[in-house]
């Protein structure tokens, strides 16, 4: 009645857990000083943000299938509201380290935190 | 086995997956780890049922029709997409791995092998939909949540794969 693990299970589990940690340490960025939250939708970086040097709170609307309001303060910037009907995106909380993302995938919106000069810094727009 | 048994069978299975899929909903998973897409997989026992007694064809059919009749009744086009490439990748995986059931695999190392897959397969299309890598960035998450539940939906599926043998209402394959 019993599962009997046998040696390719342990390869398996080994292989996946392997697999998680190894990316979890490729796609983890340094913490820097200078934060730029990138908001991204359809593939388009909508809007980009200077964390670090906000002195107000922004409020940002998005428009799409699910409108909602992104929200960022010094340091952090978040899913405020959103009509998705999962909400996911909200549940995700404040984010506020380099690497870190959150997702609205109704939408195809996406908050990405990174440093000054990494490959998507392209841009010339800012928005203080 | 007679093809109306099989049929009757099959349809019993969607609608057992379906159930499982509408339990999973009320179970708010995102909310303890706020992550799109991540869920218990308890649908996956069904598939894996089908998988091992009536063939891959079955286990298809009744994991691509759930999703389909999952997304109609309470998700939306989006997400059908994610569940479908997921479950088609999480069956071939499992496909693979069930060549070599009883002698390298037990039924743990399929069903965490099929999370995995799944797991892969739902970020390749969410990547793919946003026209952005960075939700990979979920992936070692959802790795590492799939090898425990692919543990407990092993665990589960072993004890029903006995229960049915006893009845011989239908045999394993192979």
């Amino acid at each position: 009645m019993g599962l009997r693990p046998k040696i390719g299970d342990f390869f398996i589990i080994l292989i996946v857990a392997a697999t998680a940690v190894i990316l979890l340490f490729s796609l983890r960025q340094a913490d820097t000083e200078e934060k730029i939250a990138l908001i991204i939708q359809d593939g388009v970086v909508l809007e980009k943000i200077r964390l670090d040097t906000l002195e107000h709170t922004e409020i940002l609307e998005y428009s799409g299938e699910y409108p909602g309001v992104i929200e960022a303060e010094k340091g952090r910037i978040r899913f405020k509201e959103a009509t998705c009907p999962d909400k996911v995106c909200v549940g995700t909380g404040w984010i506020s380290k380099n690497g870190q993302i959150a997702v609205c995938l109704p939408d195809k919106i996406l908050i990405k935190i990174t440093g000054i000069g990494s490959s998507e810094d392209d841009t010339d727009i800012w928005l203080y | 086995m007679e093809n109306m048994k099989k049929i009757a069978l099959n349809g019993l299975l969607i609608s057992l997956a379906l159930v499982l899929s509408y339990m999973e909903s009320l179970f708010p998973t995102s909310l303890i780890i706020p992550i799109p897409g991540i869920k218990l997989g308890l649908a996956n026992i069904v598939t894996m049922f089908a998988l091992f007694y009536l063939g891959f064809v079955s286990a298809l059919t009744v994991s691509v029709l759930r999703c389909l009749l999952a997304s109609l009744m309470f998700g939306g086009f989006s997400s059908l997409l994610f569940s479908l490439s997921g479950a088609f990748l999480a069956l071939i995986a499992m496909q693979v791995l069930k060549l070599g059931h009883g002698k390298l695999f037990s039924l743990l190392g399929i069903s965490i092998g099929g999370a995995a897959a799944h797991n892969t397969g739902q970020i390749i299309m969410a990547s793919l939909m946003m026209r952005n890598t960075a939700i990979f960035a979920y992936l070692p998450v959802l790795l590492l949540a799939g090898i425990v539940m692919g543990l407990l939906t092993a665990v589960v599926a072993q004890n029903l794969f006995c229960l049915v043998d006893k009845t011989h209402v239908v045999n394993r394959l192979g």
